[in-house]
């Protein structure tokens, strides 16, 4: 079997993915582990996940995505997911997932928005204590 | 839904006012309904407001036992989109140029 | 159309089922949200197979029954069987992902849904999802 991860892109502060295939578990469970690593690596305030590729997302992907958010907080970094489609979106509500604690956005762009704002604010709420 | 949802992504709205003014009756069937197109919008990254909740309807809700805690509901049209503006950070401005009442008029850059 | 068996041992192959289900769901003509639903209800199944049942198979079928058509499809394990499958498919969201999560979800994505399974004996799950 290939070693195949998918692949973790760096945008200055923050993490990006874009998950292009039809991931197996081990896949997901890989990508789970990488991004953690990068993560605790890099510093970065946060993790921006594109799954507008994605044609399915199912109780095993979702329980990923929460992952990554719960681990990602704990290294202190803001996880978005964007680009969710809407037959996804309906499968998943009609699954019973409803995927708390990750935050989501309707596209990159403005999942970087997000996190800049977020970034921001805890930027804010770090100094607040009269720096 | 699906129809609402496919809008959602084709004009890129952050945020969807629902309207159900026109809806005469809501049972457990439609405010499930209403309550998996707003989990299904927040899903995909947009807020759903609803509105056009009428007292009658507002009892039906209670009494069926349904959460609507985590979704803002208004009972007009025009509530539910200040709420939008706000959210979205935006405001309506005039576009009309200002002049001062009385006095002459200073020549100012038509708007 | 003759049912397509397919084995169901490693993960990976949980993808191949996935994919399988969503060419006969397109053949069919089933709308996109049917599609993501069917193959959805698939991969849990799929799933629960391999971590619960240790490994067997999937079997896909196209129905008609008058002017409807459908899909079929048969999971089935030699493992060790469920022992109450009521409270089964009643177990709620848990973070390692019990057996509940897949039957009551997939269920729920389904047009019929019907589980045989007894100690010993292994498990048998079939859905329908009609067009």
């Amino acid at each position: 079997m290939s070693v195949e991860r998918i692949p973790i892109l760096k945008m200055g502060a923050f993490l990006l993915v874009s998950i292009q295939v039809d991931m197996h578990d081990r896949l997901a469970l890989q990508l789970q582990e990488d991004l953690t690593t990068r993560i605790a690596e890099t510093g970065a305030h946060g993790v921006l996940i594109d799954i507008s590729a994605l044609e399915m997302v199912d109780s095993f992907i979702g329980r990923m995505l929460g992952n990554i958010a719960g681990m990602s907080r704990v290294l202190d970094a803001d996880t978005v997911v964007v680009g969710m489609r809407p037959a996804v979106a309906i499968t998943l509500v009609e699954l019973g997932m409803s995927l708390p604690g990750v935050r989501t956005a309707l596209d990159v762009e403005r999942g970087m928005a997000l996190l800049a704002s977020a970034a921001g604010e805890r930027y804010a709420s770090d100094h607040a204590d009269g720096a | 839904m699906e129809s609402l949802l496919q809008r959602i992504v084709e004009t890129g709205s952050m945020i969807a006012i629902l309207d159900i003014t026109g809806v005469p009756t809501v049972d457990t069937l439609v405010a499930q309904h209403l309550l998996k197109t707003v989990a299904a919008a927040r899903l995909m990254g947009a807020d759903c407001i609803i509105s056009g909740i009428r007292p009658q309807i507002a009892q039906t809700i209670v009494h069926l036992g349904v959460d609507l805690n985590s979704v803002t509901t208004k009972s007009t049209l025009a509530d539910a989109f200040a709420v939008a503006l706000r959210r979205a950070n935006l405001r309506v401005v005039s576009t009309a140029p200002v002049r001062p009442v009385g006095g002459p008029m200073t020549p100012q850059e038509d708007l | 159309m003759a049912p397509e068996r397919l084995p169901l041992e490693t993960s990976e192959q949980i993808v191949v089922v996935r994919q399988a289900v969503r060419r006969e769901a397109i053949d069919l003509g089933f709308s996109l949200v049917e599609q993501t639903k069917v193959v959805t209800a698939a991969s849990e199944l799929a799933r629960n197979t391999i971590q619960h049942g240790g490994g067997g198979s999937a079997q896909i079928e196209r129905l008609t029954d008058g002017t409807r058509r459908g899909l079929r499809l048969t999971f089935e394990d030699h493992g060790e069987g469920i022992l109450d499958i009521e409270r089964a498919m009643k177990d709620g969201w848990s973070s390692k992902g019990g057996l509940g999560l897949g039957l009551s979800g997939a269920r729920r994505l389904s047009s019929e849904f019907e589980i045989e399974s007894a100690p010993g004996k292994g498990t048998r799950v079939v859905i329908i999802r009609w067009k």
